[in-house]
């Protein structure tokens, strides 16, 4: 025998850290679960973000809608222009029907339309009130039709006008009825004329800016004195008093009247008159308190001045033309003749305030208002304000007569449209008028509207309808493939080992995450072949040295027999104990190997019991094994109950012991504890010594894991395996750490309670 | 005519060990390596006790078969298996089939001559029983230490001999807690885990509890070891 045969032990210093280089080394990766969670959209959030660029499509539609309505009222345009064109090459030639003579002044305010009546003789400026009354016929209410300017206490019966106008071949007549509880009279000591009760008179010519003349009267009766005035009617420009216009001023009991007479040279071909009536009631302070116009927005905008031409008007008569209004205008801009109207058939301006409705038909309203505006209605109600797109007329025609040509346009006021084609009339050489046809370009928004609405609840059903679909795709894939995540991740552990080896849900699915499932599944199962082989391998091992090495006994066994002289031979001893180590190994080792299918077996026999007491046994039974050690047992007085085998429980503790034993400081005490948490109940043994080594840290429950280095006593290193084994069969969990309080290792076994 | 014992197993080295200790104590003995050959020979003549490897060469479970073999001849024949599986499963196995011990590897010769000792004096016992039996009673257990018997309330109950001599010492002293290193002595095997007691008792549980569910009487205390709790 080799003196290397006779030391029992090698030298530690021979096998450097031999447990590592027996275990297949790999470093486990807490951060693993953490890595895998990176912040992005989520499927579902994508593909739901994807069904937003279907918004193109009603974009487009949108847009293809507003490239039909603008072709068609350029169709439209043209058959205006067209219709202008047939209608003035009508009236080409017919310089009679344009004669300055042969039409019929208008005084036009724009609501208000008075017809001078036509006079066969002049009438006597000297004539009484009441006989220019009956020569000129009815009187028409001022009050009730333009603008007023006035205070809230404003009464009818305090002022009022009526009025008639006439015309003869040379003279303008107008009469003012005024009925005017307080009459004032010019105050001659003052220099500014807005005084006192008046009637001021605005002519205006295409071009020009508008010539401004101031009546009023001194006293009870007689001439009224004339002024031209500056823009703000206070001061004259000249002191001198103008005598072109007859005007006569006469008290009545309920007011005044007045009679004007103005040469229509001095109004001027096309000009454009209007009056307003001014009633100032205070003697002391004077101030204006009412004002009556003719033109409904006030001083600012000047009425029209329509010559009509009967004749003219029966001949265009016959070129009605749908939601249009043709007028026919001379070369000084007055309207000759008119027809038809922009506005539609059965037209009625709407309410201009809704009246309380119940909160509802509010809601439901201010929806269809957010959804016309949306599809951009033809508000009906904007056809109103079309009457103020008249000023525009002007221009359009000043354009075409200049340019001796037809000129058209597309007028947008808000949600309206209107079409207007001018279009000069000539004869031989010379313009002498100019038609104009406005139409309302409604007929094609509304058009476009009802397309569009249609294509919006087409669309509107198919973006749903997609939505709905593409979202519950994608809910149900990212439902599967965050169970897919789920299952596989628990399949294994952080530190890398196999809990099950399938994947239950989700096999079934036919498509690519099926496949995927399944491939997973499949490699979990060849996984835990290989796992379940490795976990049998000492088994199969410890089995095949068995064999042997009951050879080996026996015959040493049988020599024993044979020869009783060497029964207590040194040698015959040695190999005794060698056997002996070689069978406490695979003893060890079959043990672990079996631990979980003997776990498995023992379900039935678990029970509910006290761990305390067990505990308090077991520590007793350590203390009569290991005199050499102090154990102290810190349980708690009342019981805490676990679910689980009391066996495989004390077995747990006696690893935990052995393990505090072996690494424990000689004659150092091992605490023994049982802590009762709300939710858990921990068991922990800690033992004085030296501290986890730092690689082993996280591997120290692995098999075959161990930081003994003495080879004197075998250490597989299955005893803390066996330790976390029994512990997550019980559904605990079992961690390692240094003693915070002095040099030591503390293991603590968590239970559910 | 000496008793004739008959060996199988396929080691020849552990098997010639097995047939020179047995025949120097004065048995018969007919060793067999493989299962035919064992079958062949237990047709024409049933040996008086079986000592039977479970694994034998390539087949996995050699022993078990020719132990079914020997049961549906013989009821009665002392079947020992000596094995290098140590799993429950085939514990369990081992007891379906009537076996009437299970030893581990590796075995101490000395041990394996005792049993053999045993389980023939139990085996004669049964065969012609005294009227005079040794019974010991304890509340309603009754242990007839002749025929290594034992009754629960008169019904008896299918012990191997290690199971048997476990409850028997328990019994003996009922209250004394037996302390597992005295119960690893009663078992008489050289290395025996705490864990290996805990199986062996679940296991005689088990089987007091199959006619009394409301058994109770062995009862563990914890760290230390086991005792029979008197009513």
């Amino acid at each position: 025998m080799g003196p290397g045969l006779t030391s029992p032990t090698r030298p530690p210093s021979s096998l450097p850290s031999p447990e590592l280089q027996r275990t297949p080394s790999y470093a486990p990766h807490a951060d693993r679960q953490r890595s895998r969670q990176r912040p992005a959209l989520r499927i579902r959030t994508k593909l739901l973000l994807l069904i937003l660029a279907l918004l193109t499509i009603p974009w487009m539609g949108y847009k293809s809608v507003r490239e039909m309505e603008s072709f068609l009222l350029e169709g439209q345009r043209q058959a205006l222009e067209l219709t202008a064109e047939g209608i003035a090459s009508l009236l080409s030639g017919r310089q009679d029907l344009f004669s300055g003579l042969v039409g019929v002044p208008e005084v036009v305010g724009l609501a208000y339309h008075p017809i001078p009546t036509e006079l066969k003789e002049s009438l006597p400026f000297e004539a009484s009130g009441t006989q220019w009354a009956e020569l000129l016929g009815p009187l028409a209410d001022y009050t009730g039709s333009g603008s007023y300017e006035c205070g809230t206490e404003f009464s009818p019966e305090s002022f009022w006008v009526r009025h008639a106008v006439g015309i003869s071949d040379e003279y303008f007549y107008a009469l003012f009825d005024v009925v005017d509880d307080i009459v004032i009279y010019r105050d001659p000591d003052r220099l500014k004329l807005d005084h006192s009760d008046q009637v001021r008179l605005t002519l205006e010519s295409p071009g020009q800016s508008p010539d401004r003349y101031l009546l009023l009267s001194r006293k009870k009766e007689g001439r009224m004195s004339m002024y031209s005035m500056e823009p703000d009617w206070r001061t004259p420009l000249t002191g001198d008093s103008l005598t072109i216009v007859a005007a006569e001023f006469k008290r009545e009991k309920t007011g005044y009247t007045v009679r004007i007479r103005i040469p229509e040279d001095f109004i001027g071909k096309s000009a454009r008159l209007f009056f307003e009536v001014i009633d100032v009631d205070d003697q002391m302070s004077r101030e204006i308190r009412t004002k009556i116009s003719t033109s409904p927005v006030g001083s600012e905008h000047v009425g029209q001045v329509h010559l009509t031409t009967p004749k003219l008007a029966e001949l265009i008569r016959p070129l009605h033309l749908r939601a249009a209004n043709i007028t026919i205008w001379d070369k000084e801009y007055r309207v000759r003749a008119q027809l038809g109207s922009i506005f539609p058939e059965g037209y009625k301006p709407a309410a201009a305030d809704r009246p309380d409705m119940a909160l509802l038909d509010q809601v439901s309203a201010l929806t269809l208002d957010v959804m016309d505006w949306l599809l951009r209605i033809p508000a009906t109600d904007d056809l109103d304000s079309v009457t103020a797109l008249n000023r525009l007329d002007e221009p359009l025609l000043q354009h075409s007569m200049r340019e001796g040509k037809s000129v058209s346009e597309l007028r947008r006021h808000g949600g309206a449209k209107v079409i207007a084609a001018a279009q000069p009339i000539w004869a031989e050489d010379k313009i002498i008028g100019s038609v104009l046809i406005k139409q309302s370009g409604n007929r094609v928004a509304t058009i476009k509207h009802a397309t569009l609405s249609r294509f919006v609840i087409l669309f509107l059903s198919v973006f749903l309808f997609l939505a709905i679909a593409i979202g519950v795709f994608a809910t149900r894939l990212t439902y599967r493939v965050t169970r897919l995540q789920r299952e596989t991740e628990q399949a294994t552990t952080t530190d890398g080992r196999l809990l099950q080896d399938y994947i239950r849900s989700g096999t079934r699915a036919g498509d690519e995450l099926g496949n995927l499932t399944r491939s997973i599944s499949s490699m979990l199962q060849n996984l835990g072949q290989y796992t379940r082989y490795l976990e049998k391998l000492p088994d199969t091992l410890a089995h095949e040295m068995n064999n042997p090495l009951n050879v080996v006994a026996s015959s040493l066994d049988y020599l024993e027999y044979q020869h009783r002289n060497l029964v207590d031979d040194k040698y015959l001893n040695r190999a005794r104990s060698g056997i002996f180590r070689l069978r406490t190994i695979l003893t060890s080792l079959t043990e672990a190997a079996n631990l979980k299918e003997a776990l498995r077996n023992e379900q039935s026999d678990e029970e509910r019991f006290n761990l305390v007491e067990l505990v308090t046994g077991c520590v007793d039974g350590y203390q009569l094994s290991n005199p050499s050690r102090a154990f102290l047992n810190h349980v708690p007085t009342s019981p805490a109950l676990i679910h689980g085998t009391p066996d495989r429980i004390a077995q747990l503790l006696d690893k935990l012991i052995d393990n505090a034993v072996q690494f424990g400081r000689e004659r150092s005490a091992i605490i023994v504890r049982v802590n009762e948490l709300p939710n858990i109940i921990q068991l922990s043994v800690i033992n004085d010594g030296p501290s986890l080594p730092k690689e082993l840290s996280e591997r120290v429950f692995d098999p075959m894991v161990s930081s003994s280095t003495d080879a004197r006593h075998s250490h597989l290193g299955l005893g803390l395996y066996i330790v976390r084994e029994i512990a997550e069969f019980h559904g605990a969990t079992v961690t390692a750490k240094d003693r915070g309080d002095a040099n030591g290792v503390e293991v603590t076994v968590s239970f559910p309670k | 005519m000496a008793t004739t014992i008959a060996v199988v197993e396929d080691d020849a080295d552990q098997r010639d060990t097995y047939v020179d200790v047995l025949m120097a104590n004065g048995y018969a003995v007919n060793a067999y390596a493989d299962k035919s050959s064992a079958q062949l020979a237990f047709r024409t003549t049933l040996p008086d006790l079986a000592i039977l490897d479970i694994m034998l060469g390539q087949d996995m479970d050699g022993g078990f078969d020719l132990c079914m073999e020997l049961r549906n001849q013989s009821q009665t024949v002392p079947v020992i298996f000596i094995t290098a599986r140590d799993s429950d499963v085939d514990r369990i196995s081992s007891q379906r089939m009537m076996a009437w011990d299970y030893i581990t590897k590796p075995v101490s010769l000395e041990f394996l001559v005792a049993r053999v000792h045993a389980l023939l004096s139990i085996a004669t016992h049964l065969q012609s029983p005294e009227l005079n039996a040794t019974v010991l009673t304890i509340n309603e257990l009754e242990i007839d230490e002749n025929s290594m018997s034992i009754r629960w309330q008169g019904q008896r109950l299918n012990f191997t001999l290690t199971e048997f001599q476990i409850v028997e010492s328990l019994a003996r002293r009922p209250g004394h807690v037996k302390t597992y290193d005295a119960l690893i002595d009663v078992t008489r095997q050289g290395l025996v885990e705490k864990n290996t007691i805990n199986g062996y008792i679940r296991r005689i549980r088990s089987k007091f509890r199959e006619i009394d569910t409301g058994f109770n009487h062995i009862q563990t205390v914890h760290g230390t070891g086991y005792k029979w709790a008197q009513d």
